[in-house]
């Protein structure tokens, strides 16, 4: 089935007549996954929005629970609400590995994170290949594919003037049955591309381990300002503070996107820091990113969608990182990570 | 005689409930016991436990609007669990302002535990220092509450002061009073007329001491290790020129924790998140681990 | 400017040879063709690293404070990196005796995005270095073109729209922190966003939180501001950080002139931390 770019309108308004719908748009000079309605602009064209639509399942804020004290009394009541259904409709492949890693990180390991739990059951994940993928992308290297989406809930394959429809899960092939009057019969030749630039994983997890007293740090450490852009406009990243918001005798709990490169977030009380330097936070975060993770949950953290590549203000390249750690000459048994 | 190896289990928690959220409990009872170190006893609202758990595990004690802290479970009751704090910072000098009867917030248990199942049959050697204390405690009791189930058991125990020993009843009164328990304790300074007319010493070399005084062996020990960052450094050192196999020599680490779950990443060490897989690890696990 | 190139490179590698430096700070080529980055070259067979032409669109001072506890370190400067340096002269985070300044005159870099002039450079004051070492390239001339004019536009609005303006930059912030990080006068161990114990910031991510850190950060660092733009370079989500910026530098020059940025020599004095029996306040 195939679904008419120039009429995808129709269906959104379809979809958005139903429940909540986000799109990619442009918002305020930049762009990001915005609740499709009246005055909204989907823009499929886009490469790919600045923010990732990782907030719509982890938000940047939210309320874990609200406590009110009288006298010596508390009272504690958990902030957990249901999430009403909602459709993401045209997020690139990238981002939808995005959400396999999320989903690990949330739902796995013994506990499971139900207010995370609550939007993903709630979601209708739509995605669209990419029929020109970006002079930084590279998920097809790594994570992804420009022209498929696996776990994505219907699959949009772009054939230049149309989608080929397809449901992929069951809860795809009942959102698709709703979208009949908006579809066409036919086929259509979608377009598969390629990712021009290419990295080369395959030995980067195990070449990092034992790279910890690497010169490539304190290189990375030169240029890296230790802001949070690249955590924040990284699809994946998914470190989270709790605080809190106090009035007098109530408040709330909450927890927010955090950042491994700001140098408080592992400050404990007492004064001890064990990442006080740029190069120990820049090393976490590559060691996190290509190597930690996979140990964890063995798949590659970084999707290779080059949002951080565009956006780092001192142009930090993931990609070369990769690249250098690839060329490395494998360590000598060295106990590079003794503790101590 | 073969000895069974130490196994730590890692990501044993489970899920009871929200892991976010903490339920309300009371302090029951408050004891201080040293100038800067205080500890606490918490029940829930209808005068239950507030969670069984192993020893070695983690709770989250929030005291709102100040903030929450992980600290080990230094001991439960029939019920209650029981925490001991030290003045450090912000949220712990609030925790130091609680009475009797207040209300605060609980979460847990959190993380792994020490392996007393693979270390039965051992005899026991824990070293502790200053506020290391808890999570020692609460493995100690175990074993003093399963007594034959392990060898003889030897604590090693220093602070900076006398002053400043934690748990000064269990260390004189209760524990050198158990069938073949022998505490050892010293401080890195005396004064005139502070009350101690024991051994003066910094942790390791009394360790050292004490091992060879005593005439005890590696031969079928498990060491347990918990105390701060110069006090594991030395005393690891002296454990392995003692002759301890990495695997025999078991510890807790400390980190920033946030969520408690193994989420936010805070306390991510390496492949591990010391809330989750952790505190309790070898020191051949830890030899393994990045240095942060 | 290949010439410059060439002679930057020379004496980069001379001034570490010699050892007179540990190292010299410029820019490098990233993957693609038009991405420079901040460079930190120690070594001089990795002179030949080192760029210079309209691309180099990061300003890279900072970088200075991480190495000069490795001795004297050299800094491509142009411009806006010769204020920074005295920006951190003043703000007693170096000595001059711990930066060799290699001066370069800036026709103006170009913004990869859009193939004009960055507008930092549009609105660029001060384009040969106001302190230097030695001097690569001529002078190029200093229009010193009128920066006030989003400043006006602010100004002229209504309530209402200023307010709309403000909440809709502020909505974005996405609280990275990069303009801090970026800026040379931000140099303070502890930021105050980091003082959890006192509290200042808020960690939510809301206009509200945003606002109050991007205002705090505005007046922490009004009156030492080198206008260079960095700040909203950085930034991810293109907040007209400057706007703010500049309407400092002009109400200083108003009320406590004349005024005309920071940075412009070593020793201050910075308006609104300096004290004069004939200040215009009768009360501080």
């Amino acid at each position: 089935m195939l679904l008419k770019k120039a009429k995808a309108g129709a269906l959104l308004d379809a979809i958005a007549a139903k429940e909540r719908l986000f799109v990619p748009a442009d918002d305020r000079g930049t762009s990001r996954f915005v609740a499709y309605g009246a005055g909204v602009e989907p823009r499929f064209d886009l490469l790919n929005t600045k923010l990732p639509p990782k907030d719509l399942l982890f938000p940047a804020t939210e309320t874990l629970y609200r406590w009110s004290r009288d006298g010596a009394d508390l009272a504690i009541d958990s902030a957990f609400a249901e999430t009403d259904p909602f459709t993401v409709f045209g997020l690139r492949p990238c981002d939808m590995a995005s959400v396999d890693r999320l989903d690990a990180v949330f739902l796995t390991k013994g506990y499971v994170d139900e207010f995370y739990q609550a939007k993903r059951e709630a979601a209708t994940f739509v995605a669209a290949t990419c029929a020109h993928p970006g002079r930084a992308c590279f998920c097809d290297s790594i994570a992804a594919s420009p022209h498929e989406a696996p776990t994505a809930d219907v699959l949009l394959e772009d054939a230049g003037e149309e989608w080929v429809v397809t449901p992929q899960t069951e809860k795809g092939a009942s959102a698709v049955e709703a979208w009949k009057p908006y579809l066409e019969e036919g086929d259509a030749e979608p377009i598969k591309a390629a990712c021009d630039l290419k990295v080369d994983m395959a030995a980067v997890p195990e070449k990092l381990k034992g790279m910890f007293d690497d010169p490539i740090w304190s290189d990375i450490g030169d240029q890296c300002l230790t802001c949070g852009t690249c955590t924040f406009v990284c699809p994946t990243c998914y470190c989270f503070n709790i605080d809190q918001d106090v009035r007098e005798d109530e408040g709330k709990r909450f927890r927010c996107w955090d950042s491994c490169m700001f140098t408080d977030y592992t400050a404990m009380a007492g004064g001890h820091n064990p990442r006080a330097s740029k190069e120990s936070r820049v090393r976490q975060r590559f060691m996190h990113k290509l190597t930690y993770f996979n140990d964890r949950y063995d798949m590659n953290l970084c999707v290779g969608c080059g949002r951080c590549m565009r956006d780092c203000p001192a142009a930090v390249d993931i990609s070369l990182i990769i690249d250098r750690i690839a060329a490395s000459e494998p360590a000598q048994e060295k106990e590079a990570m003794a503790h101590a | 005689m073969p000895k069974t190896p130490i196994e730590v289990s890692h990501g044993c928690a489970r899920n009871n409930g929200e892991p976010y959220v903490p339920q309300v409990c009371r302090v029951i009872d408050i004891q201080e016991q040293t100038h800067d170190v205080k500890s606490f006893r918490l029940q829930t609202l209808d005068g239950k436990r507030p969670f069984a758990c192993e020893p070695g595990q983690l709770g989250m004690f929030s005291d709102p609007p100040y903030g929450e802290c992980m600290f080990a479970v230094a001991g439960v009751g029939e019920d209650y669990c029981e925490f001991i704090v030290k003045n450090v910072g912000f949220t712990t000098n609030h925790l130091h302002e609680l009475s009797v009867g207040d209300e605060v917030g609980l979460r847990g248990p959190y993380g792994n535990w020490f392996p007393y199942e693979s270390a039965k049959g051992r005899d026991m050697l824990f070293i502790g220092g200053g506020i290391g204390m808890p999570p020692v405690r609460a493995f100690l009791r175990h074993c003093l509450a399963h007594r034959e189930d392990y060898g003889r058991i030897d604590f090693v125990y220093s602070a900076s002061t006398y002053d400043d020993l934690v748990c000064k009843d269990d260390l004189f009164n209760v524990w050198p009073n158990e069938p073949d328990t022998h505490v050892h304790v010293s401080v890195y300074h005396a004064k005139e007329g502070d009350g101690w007319d024991g051994a003066v010493s910094y942790t390791a070399p009394y360790l050292e001491q004490v091992f060879a005084e005593e005439g005890l062996s590696t031969e079928n020990a498990c060491a347990v290790l918990c105390g701060g960052p110069s006090l594991f450094r030395t005393c690891r050192e002296s454990l392995l020129k003692l002759g301890f196999a990495p695997e025999d020599i078991v510890t807790t680490l400390e980190a920033r924790m946030k969520c408690g779950v193994g989420k936010c990443g805070r306390c991510n060490v390496g492949g591990v998140f010391i809330c989750l897989e952790g505190p309790v690890f070898t020191e051949a696990e830890l030899a393994r681990m990045p240095r942060d | 400017m290949a010439d410059v190139q060439d002679i930057i490179r020379e004496r980069a590698a001379a001034l570490l040879s010699s050892g007179e430096v540990s190292a010299v700070i410029g820019w490098g080529v990233g993957r693609f063709d038009d991405v420079r980055f901040p460079l930190v070259v120690k070594r001089a067979e990795d002179a030949g690293k080192l760029v210079f032409d309209a691309s180099c669109v990061q300003m890279t001072a900072k970088r200075l404070l991480e190495h000069t506890g490795d001795g004297k370190v050299a800094l491509v400067a142009r411009g806006c990196e010769s204020r920074a340096v005295n920006r951190f002269i003043a703000d007693h985070q170096l000595t001059r005796d711990q930066v060799y300044v290699i001066g370069v005159p800036c026709p103006g870099m170009v913004d990869p995005a859009t193939g004009e002039t960055l507008k930092r450079c549009a609105e660029c004051q001060v384009r040969n270095p106001v302190v230097h070492d030695e001097l690569v390239g001529d002078p190029v001339p200093e229009p010193k073109p009128y920066r006030f004019a989003e400043v006006d536009r602010v100004e002229a609005m209504s309530r209402e729209e200023r307010r709309a303006f403000f909440d809709e930059m502020y909505g974005k912030c996405i609280r990275c922190y990069a303009c801090r990080n970026a800026c040379p006068c931000c140099t303070c161990r502890e930021c105050f966003v980091e003082q959890d114990k006192v509290g200042w910031q808020g960690k939510a991510f809301n206009v509200n939180e945003a606002r109050y850190y991007g205002m705090i950060r505005a007046f922490h660092t009004g009156d030492r501001c080198i206008e260079c733009g960095e700040c909203e370079r950085a930034c991810p989500m293109g907040l007209p950080l400057m706007v703010i910026m500049h309407q400092q530098v002009r109400d200083i020059d108003k009320l406590f002139g004349p005024y005309e940025g920071g940075g412009l020599t070593d020793s201050g004095p910075d308006p609104l931390r300096t004290y004069k029996t004939d200040d215009i306040e009768e009360f501080m």
